[in-house]
């Protein structure tokens, strides 16, 4: 199946996909399942966008090193000296990074080629809201003209005026993952997910991390509970993390970029790590000939069903705005194809992880406590702490606890996670969620030991404790 | 008189042959005695901004290179290595600076080529002016400046070496070669004596792996991009400095542009920075 030429010299096809990552890509492919013609169109040559290319696979694969420092420190009980040399680049942590690129790179170029996906390489900008124009690096032309668009270009670092990123002593996201030496220390700005990643991250690295923000505490829109955990293991790792603080102005003061919050306190650190949220990519796409809405914070607008208000041009992942994280951009890519093609949701999406790539990790999965007692009246909440199973012990990582929320029925409607593995555990919750399982589940089967997956047993026996107890009570 | 792009001429086999074990004698980087001035003037201010002084010696790759090798040498013994003028800056600061600045006033081996100062200048310049277009790179691809800022500065650092080693050879004190063949000669070794004075610096190893390949990318794994952003800064330089050249006129290998994900509008941005960069690189003039 491929995109036909009319006379006219413009490419048509059914659906038009702008952007290769994670949203474009599952957008692109969902849409050759249901049989349709898909142009899918990226400025790099290589699919995965940002995902691949700067954001979560080059932060993970340096996260991975860092992690595994952590772990054989706290394995190793002192036995092995384990310090980095301060000189080591960045990029020498991430040796591995391109055959983690080219591994995954070939297996989306290979999804996307059996499923019939045609590609185009350029610049994509609306004409008008049928027609796309696609400026390719060698400065050829083509028109698109498609019945369907999904528009999933993903975002980038936001740069504060007040924040002068200089990629040199002032980095962003990106241009943190290129420095060619470890630096002393470090004031990363802001508490969201990727501040906090970079933060504990070069915390382990050894580097003295100071992260500071306006809240009260980060990860804001964790509870308190699963944040405390992050910040005390952050703690130990020689982070600081300074609540409460606006910053006023950054600005070089000799060797040192220095941070003034408004408060007057000032922050030194040889290097800024400016973590302040992302801006969708639209600022190229000419958006204004297609008459597509943007929300105040600049994101596309879109309704619950992802599409814009031109009602066949749809938009997914970084580029509608948060929570910004790969699988939810998968999921919404998903979602997106589907309704623009008038197929019925699928249901795959009611559970989507979150994952937090912090040291340690945290994970989360379905409601809350606090959100499933709004849904059913009441919920309980089974606890097991990292210090109560046996391989945390043994891997020298005791800092975590995994949580299982319960409906009153007994039925597993959520699970929250925070400590090494978390976010591989949190999907036995996930599929729990999915079959619709019962706390008697996790009881009643053995779990391979020793296991960090034992918890969910011990948290289903904390629950099931608590059910019981509620029953007795309204009894 | 500034460098040509390089593999201009080929050099005859017997001037290889004869230039090849000479470039394998220990070599040295020679320093600039304005900069060196300019930059002590600096350092013996209390009160001077770390900022002027790292100015300073961005605009000097001799002296920068020097700079970099005293301060990782044996006699400051630094807790680490140093592998960039900022960190030379921040962690060594104005005192210990100053020491290896005066250090390096009172030992410079003077790279002296008489009747070819104009093209050491030259050499210097087009230097800074690819350093200057690899940071405007770095902050396009959204990098870190300091490794391509680095390997702008240092990329063609061993031409005057070969230049001076060619001259030095006694058949040509008798006979003086032809503009073509010096050029040639540095055409061909240049990559390899600058990776080797890196390499004799101790500084970092993808430094001198960037350097080595700066004409050949693909062979400077794991850093192709750095030695990508390093090519494309070369192709900016030799363009910009040539003020009859229109952007029309700017050549680059695609594959290179190709690899850094460059598209016609920001290499056309990239040309827009000529004036900065060469402001930048005035000093050298």
């Amino acid at each position: 199946m491929s995109a036909a030429t009319p006379p006219s010299g413009e490419l048509a096809c059914d659906v038009l996909v702008i952007g290769a990552g994670p949203a474009g890509h599952k957008a692109a492919i969902q849409a050759a399942k249901a049989g349709r013609s898909v142009l899918l169109v990226d400025r790099d040559p290589a699919a995965g966008g940002e995902c691949v290319q700067r954001g979560t696979i080059p932060s993970k694969t340096l996260r991975e090193s860092a992690s595994y420092l952590v772990g054989l420190r706290a394995r190793s009980e002192g036995a092995f000296a384990l310090e980095l040399p301060s000189d080591v680049k960045v990029a020498g942590l991430m040796r591995r990074l391109r055959s983690v690129r080219a591994s995954h790179a070939s297996t989306l170029d290979g999804q996307l080629e059996r499923n019939g996906v045609q590609r185009l390489r350029g610049r994509a900008r609306f004409l008008s809201p049928e027609v796309v124009e696609v400026r390719a690096p060698d400065r050829s032309v083509r028109r698109i003209r498609a019945g369907r668009i999904v528009i999933a270009t993903g975002s980038r670092p936001r740069q504060p005026e007040h924040v002068p990123v200089d990629h040199e002593h002032v980095l962003d996201s990106d241009s943190i993952l290129s420095l060619i030496y470890l630096p002393e220390s470090l004031t990363v700005l802001g508490a969201g997910v990727i501040a906090c990643e970079f933060a504990s991250i070069f915390a382990a690295l050894g580097v003295r991390v100071t992260l500071v923000d306006a809240g009260a505490r980060p990860l804001a829109f964790l509870d308190a509970e699963l944040t405390g955990i992050f910040l005390a293991s952050f703690e130990r790792l020689g982070g600081r993390f300074l609540a409460q603080r606006k910053v006023a102005a950054v600005r070089r003061e000799g060797a040192a970029v220095v941070t003034e919050c408004t408060g007057g306190e000032l922050l030194r650190a040889e290097k800024l790590l400016c973590a302040l949220g992302r801006v969708a990519n639209v600022q190229d796409l000419g958006l204004e000939a297609a008459g597509i809405a943007l929300t105040p914070r600049g994101h596309v607008l879109v309704d619950a069903n992802l599409r814009t208000v031109v009602p066949h041009i749809y938009a997914a992942g970084d580029v509608v705005g948060p929570p910004a994280l790969a699988a939810t951009a998968i999921d919404q890519g998903r979602r997106a194809a589907r309704h623009a093609l008038g197929l019925p949701p699928d249901g795959a999406g009611e559970h989507v992880p979150v994952g937090i790539y912090t040291l340690p990790e945290i994970a989360s999965v379905g409601l809350t406590e606090a959100q499933a007692s709004e849904r059913f009246g009441a919920a309980v909440t089974g606890r097991a702490r990292f210090d109560e199973l046996a391989r945390a012990h043994i891997n020298g990582q005791t800092d975590g606890l995994l949580r299982l929320v319960a409906a009153p029925d007994g039925r597993v409607v959520g699970a929250q996670v925070v400590g090494e593995g978390a976010i591989e555990l949190v999907h036995v919750a996930q599929i729990a969620l999915a079959g619709g399982l019962t706390l008697e589940a996790f009881v009643d089967n053995v779990f391979n030991f020793p296991t960090l997956a034992e918890g969910y047993r011990v948290a289903a026996l904390d629950a099931a404790a608590k059910l019981a107890a509620a029953g007795r009570r309204a009894a | 008189m500034e460098p040509s792009p390089p593999t201009r001429a080929r050099l005859p086999d017997e001037l290889h042959a004869l230039l090849a074990p000479l470039l394998e004698a220990e070599l040295d980087l020679p320093v600039l005695p304005d900069a060196t001035a300019r930059l002590l003037a600096l350092c013996q201010d209390e009160a001077a901004d770390a900022r002027r002084v790292e100015a300073a010696l961005e605009r000097d790759p001799s002296l920068a290179g020097h700079i970099l090798r005293v301060a990782n040498s044996a006699a400051h013994a630094p807790r680490e290595p140093i592998v960039s003028l900022q960190q030379a800056v921040g962690r060594l600061g104005l005192a210990a600076l100053r020491g290896i600045v005066i250090g390096a006033a009172l030992e410079q081996r003077v790279f002296r080529v008489p009747g070819h100062e104009p093209r050491v200048r030259a050499i210097w310049r087009h230097c800074a002016v690819a350093a200057a277009f690899a940071r405007e790179i770095a902050r396009k691809l959204r990098r870190n400046v300091e490794a391509a800022f680095l390997c702008g500065l240092l990329h063609d650092v061993g031409r005057p070496i070969v230049l001076q080693a060619l001259l030095a050879t006694p058949a040509a004190r008798r006979s003086p070669p032809e503009a073509e063949l010096l050029e040639a000669a540095m055409d061909q070794f240049h990559a390899t004596v600058a990776a080797r004075l890196v390499r004799a610096w101790k500084l970092a190893e993808w430094t001198s792996v960037v350097v080595a390949h700066h004409h050949e990318p693909e062979r400077a794994e794991p850093y192709e991009e750095q030695a990508h952003v390093t090519l494309v800064a070369d192709h900016l330089a030799h363009w910009a400095v040539d003020e009859a050249s229109s952007p029309a006129e700017f050549a680059c290998p695609a594959a290179s542009l190709d690899a850094l994900n460059l598209y016609p509008e920001d290499v056309d941005e990239l040309l827009a920075a000529r004036a900065r960069a060469l402001e930048f690189a005035e000093v050298f003039r």
